[in-house]
């Protein structure tokens, strides 16, 4: 089965694609029947946004007519897939039949997408949280980046600037003579009455900004250029004096409540960003993350499994309502932490999840992860247009055999109970909508999915199960646009047409439909989710049982004989994947901090299949005289001296060379004529990771490091450790030293575990 | 479990039931910092990515409880290691004595931390670390290469120091092999008060 076109086609990836018949049979297949959704997925040969209206489905479902509707072109009538509504076309349909079709009932187009015909969203806002606690050298190195960034941003975007510190500062952008801004209180929770009548944007105590007066704090930046560039040159760091025993007064949190404020009474429902750059700790009122003496170190893993944090809980609490609050008014929350200790993303992070934000998280301002990242926000497409898109809500609907479990992504439930939704819940369940406040084409949410027939309810035969993804989203020109992705797949085929049990033959279907990197990902798109709330053992130990009992399905076996196992192509990697999941900082937190495990988390939340592949089981590639290119098993084994090896994490590249290499590197070797080859040879992976690094996002940290170097480490905890330090025979050969099992043992066991009677 | 039984029994000496000490672990990238925070927390080995935030761990031992912090060695990462003197009760300061091209840097940021006032008084454990390699310097030549000679201040019991006199002692070890720095923490130990 070809997953990938299915992906080019829809955006979507399945875990199995031909699915068993009922409720009982589907629990069977181990790990869940759900899919990876690309709501804004680039589709090759999809027609132009189509300029009318879609036709919606009289009945209860909605659904919107689709290539899976039957017509009967005499009459002039569709029939629904979802609820069998017998549903009439409009009047300027008369003119369809079988060989003049509207584009939407055409075959090949499953992935359809209309331009709603209201009016245009007015352009986004980008509104700058800026810390200005932070050290000197970081605030220039932060101007120079806001500064240059604002060249990237399109002519009629607008723009706002809120400053913190000890206190926070709404700036007023528009005054061309006395720059002028207003403070509120960094102790205080403020909601958005008190931020719109403080700062005078409409009639007290009404709702709702004057337009007018809201321009004094954000308007089009080609309007207020000068002004506005000047106010940045000008910002200087926080005056509030600071003990050496001290942390910086931060008040992070008020910041995010005034700046969700300001954008919630004058731009509610419309495109908008909250930019927040982060260079420390909330160390004061709402969302305080640590107290304000250093003696206090920030909350690590250790209190937060023993539940002794002193701050985190009602941290966490407070930026989830700020999180609800930008949820409901459509606005996204990018945040920039950037510094060498934690900034309290762990406690922030729903800011970013729930409403479909950005992070990136490095050291300082001036390091080019930030500042490349930063760049790669405003990313155009091929109509320099920005790639991203605002106010996304994804519904889905279901044929009557099935229902929706859940959504996992970077994602906040709509709670919209529809027909659609099934009792049991993965992720954010009870609902059949979600809404997407940010999302660019590489977001990715999982839809988990319950079959709902019963045993005694046999599924005629030929008969298909439809899905519809319906995405309402606005277009960063400010078009409200529909897309529209109907999936019309198999069921398996049933033993008897009285019994809805699968025969030998109705399991191969289902196991041949078996796509193993959407399943691994599914599975660590779960697991992430359940690591909010469960113990890593108790998460690890779980995976274990379903890959265990996925291989005695699945897997070809004798009983009791481990070297009878065997998986078929379509299954033989899915150990690998679980083997590299269980090693990963997903759910490996030792090492990591709190910060940096969440800043871990969302991106496999928020990518699509092929970038989460990567992350859960990082690529590498070998380059060397003897063989062309290519990639190499992630074995310590792949390691050697006349090798560069070129490691991709997601996170990291990573260039390595072997000791050989390295030591002709350090000769200069490739500045000699001769040894043109040489330099060729490490020219190679470096073009090849520049290739791979291109759109990456956020901006991935570049190691360039040798054999037995410091550096090195970045690769040898990623590799299999076929040999470690404790089997070392004479000393041939890289070896890594860790106590871990190696991923053959690991399959030994899995052999040995699926086999047993 | 050594360090426990070790411990119990010193503690009824020292009086420590309660207290939890602060201890930091320090020294260049690739020493081995977090392979011990992870050996003593885990009682494992394993290969761990550089560290870039700073972790801690909370270690207990008998009724001692060690609060660890195990910081970030690379060069960007030193200018943090200063926010963690605050009521620190001791330096562990690791350096790989495989890596001789090294020393000097590994001398120069040592020095730095002795010569700074908030620590003042507080014990330095070094560990010379990686000795399971061949080609490990000896205690000897590491004594030499960080300039410790006039410095250490013994190894056996608790020496009886002048006041503002810094207890300092090096310690040859192997994180891998689990050889060494238990004596290191025991030394340790005695001048937590």
């Amino acid at each position: 089965m070809d997953f990938h076109a299915m992906e080019e086609a829809d955006g979507v990836r399945f875990s199995f694609t031909i699915w068993p018949t009922s409720r009982l049979e589907a629990t069977r297949c181990v790990v869940p029947l759900g899919c990876h959704y690309s709501p804004l997925k680039k589709i090759a040969d999809s027609p132009p946004p189509l300029p009318y209206e879609p036709i919606f489905c009289k009945g209860p479902c909605r659904a919107v007519l689709n290539p899976a509707c039957q017509v009967d072109y005499r009459n002039r009538i569709w029939i629904c897939p979802f609820c069998a509504t017998r549903n009439h076309f409009p009047h300027h349909y008369a003119d369809i039949n079988e060989t003049n079709l509207p584009a939407e009932l055409i075959p090949q187009f499953t992935t359809i997408e209309y331009q709603l015909q209201r009016p245009f969203a007015p352009p986004p806002v980008f509104l700058l949280v800026v810390d200005t606690s932070v050290k000197e050298k970081e605030l220039m190195a932060l101007k120079d980046s806001l500064l240059m960034a604002l060249n990237l941003i399109p002519e009629n975007a607008r723009i706002g600037l809120i400053t913190f510190g000890a206190t926070v500062q709404v700036h007023e952008i528009a005054s061309q003579e006395m720059p002028k801004c207003y403070v509120f209180r960094g102790t205080k929770d403020v909601n958005t009455q008190i931020v719109q009548d403080f700062l005078g944007l409409g009639p007290r105590g009404m709702k709702g900004a004057n337009p007018d007066m809201i321009t004094r704090f954000i308007q089009p930046y080609s309007e207020c250029e000068f002004s506005f560039t000047g106010i940045l040159e000008g910002l200087e760091h926080d005056p509030w004096p600071v003990k050496i025993e001290h942390r910086p007064l931060r008040c992070t949190g008020a910041a995010l409540a005034v700046a969700a404020g300001l954008l919630e009474c004058s731009n509610p429902n419309n495109p908008s960003r909250i930019m927040m750059f982060l260079g420390g700790p909330c160390t004061e009122g709402p969302g305080q993350v640590v107290g304000v003496e250093k003696e206090e170190p920030m909350r690590g893993h250790s209190d937060i499994d023993n539940d002794s944090v002193k701050w985190a809980k009602k941290a966490t609490q407070f930026y989830n309502s700020i999180a609800q609050r930008c949820v409901q008014n459509g606005h996204v929350i990018d945040i920039f932490a950037c510094a060498l200790d934690q900034c309290g993303v762990h406690e922030m992070k729903a800011c970013v999840e729930k409403t479909g934000g950005s992070i990136v998280q490095t050291d300082t301002f001036s390091n080019v992860i930030f500042k490349e990242s930063f760049k790669r926000i405003f990313a155009r497409d091929e109509e320099n247009n920005l790639k991203m898109a605002f106010n996304a809500e994804l519904d889905v609907i279901t044929s009557r055999e099935f229902k929706v479990a859940g959504a996992i992504g970077c994602c906040a439930s709509l709670n919209k109970k529809t027909p659609f939704v099934a009792e049991t819940e993965i992720g954010q369940g009870g609902t059949s909508a979600w809404k997407i406040c940010g999302l660019h084409p590489g977001t990715s949410v999982s839809i988990f999915f319950e079959v709902t027939t019963q045993h005694t309810q046999p599924i005629p035969p030929g008969q298909l199960r439809y899905t519809q993804f319906q995405t309402h989203y606005i277009h960063s020109t400010g078009q409200h646009r529909l897309r529209v992705t109907t999936l019309a797949q198999s069921w398996a085929t049933a033993e008897s047409t009285t019994e809805n049990k699968l025969g030998p033959h109705g399991w191969m279907e289902v196991a041949s439909s078996f796509d193993q990197e959407a399943t691994a990902a599914l599975m660590a798109r779960w697991a992430v989710h359940k690591a909010e709330t469960e113990e890593s053992f108790d998460i690890l130990r779980w995976l274990d049982r379903k890959l265990i009992q996925l291989c005695q399905k699945f897997a070809e076996y004798r009983k009791d004989d481990a070297s009878s196992f065997r998986l078929a192509p379509n299954f033989s990697i899915y150990p690998q994947f679980m083997f590299n999941l269980r090693r990963s900082q997903f759910l490996h937190v030792f090492g990591s901090s709190p910060d940096e495990t969440a800043f871990f988390r969302i991106y496999l939340l928020k990518e699509g299949t092929t970038n989460m592949t990567l992350m859960i089981q990082p690529s590498l590639l070998a380059f060397s005289f003897n063989h062309p290119p290519g990639p190499v098993l992630l074995d310590v084994s792949s390691i050697a001296p006349d090798r560069i090896l070129l490691l991709d994490t997601y996170f990291n590249v990573v260039l390595f060379h072997g000791e050989t290499i390295a030591e002709w590197k350090r000769q200069k070797f490739q500045e000699n004529p001769e040894y043109v080859s040489f330099k060729q040879l490490l020219e190679a992976p470096q073009e090849e990771a520049k290739e791979l690094m291109r759109d990456r996002f956020p901006y991935p940290r570049f190691v360039d490091c040798d054999q037995h170097g410091s550096q090195a480490r970045f690769l040898l905890s990623k590799v299999n450790p076929s040999s470690t330090h404790n089997q070392q025979v004479g000393g041939v050969g890289e070896i890594v030293q860790t106590d871990d099992v190696s991923f053959q043992t690991f399959m030994e066991y899995l052999q040995r575990l699926t086999v047993q009677s | 479990m050594f360090l426990v039984n070790w411990f119990q029994g010193v503690l009824s000496w020292l009086g420590l039931g309660n207290k939890r000490a602060k201890i930091l672990f320090l020294g260049l990238d690739n020493a081995g910092k977090t392979t011990l925070l992870h050996m003593l927390k885990e009682k494992k080995v394993a290969q761990l990515e550089p560290t870039q935030h700073p972790h801690d761990e909370e270690l207990t031992m008998g009724k001692l409880r060690f609060r660890v912090h195990d910081l970030g060695g690379h060069d960007v990462a030193r200018e943090l290691w200063q926010d963690y003197f605050t009521a620190v009760n001791a330096i562990i300061f690791l350096v790989d004595c495989n890596d001789r091209n090294r020393f000097g840097e590994a001398k120069a940021e040592l020095d730095k931390l002795l010569s700074n006032d908030q620590l003042a008084g507080i014990p330095f454990a070094i560990l010379g670390n990686k000795i399971d390699q061949p080609r490990a310097a000896s205690e000897a030549e590491l004594r030499q290469a960080l300039g410790l000679q006039s410095y250490l201040t013994g190894k056996t019991g608790k020496a009886d120091l002048p006041k503002g006199v810094r207890p300092m002692e090096l310690f040859m070890v192997s994180v891998i092999r689990r050889m060494g720095y238990r004596e290191a923490f025991q030394w340790v130990a005695q001048y937590i008060d």
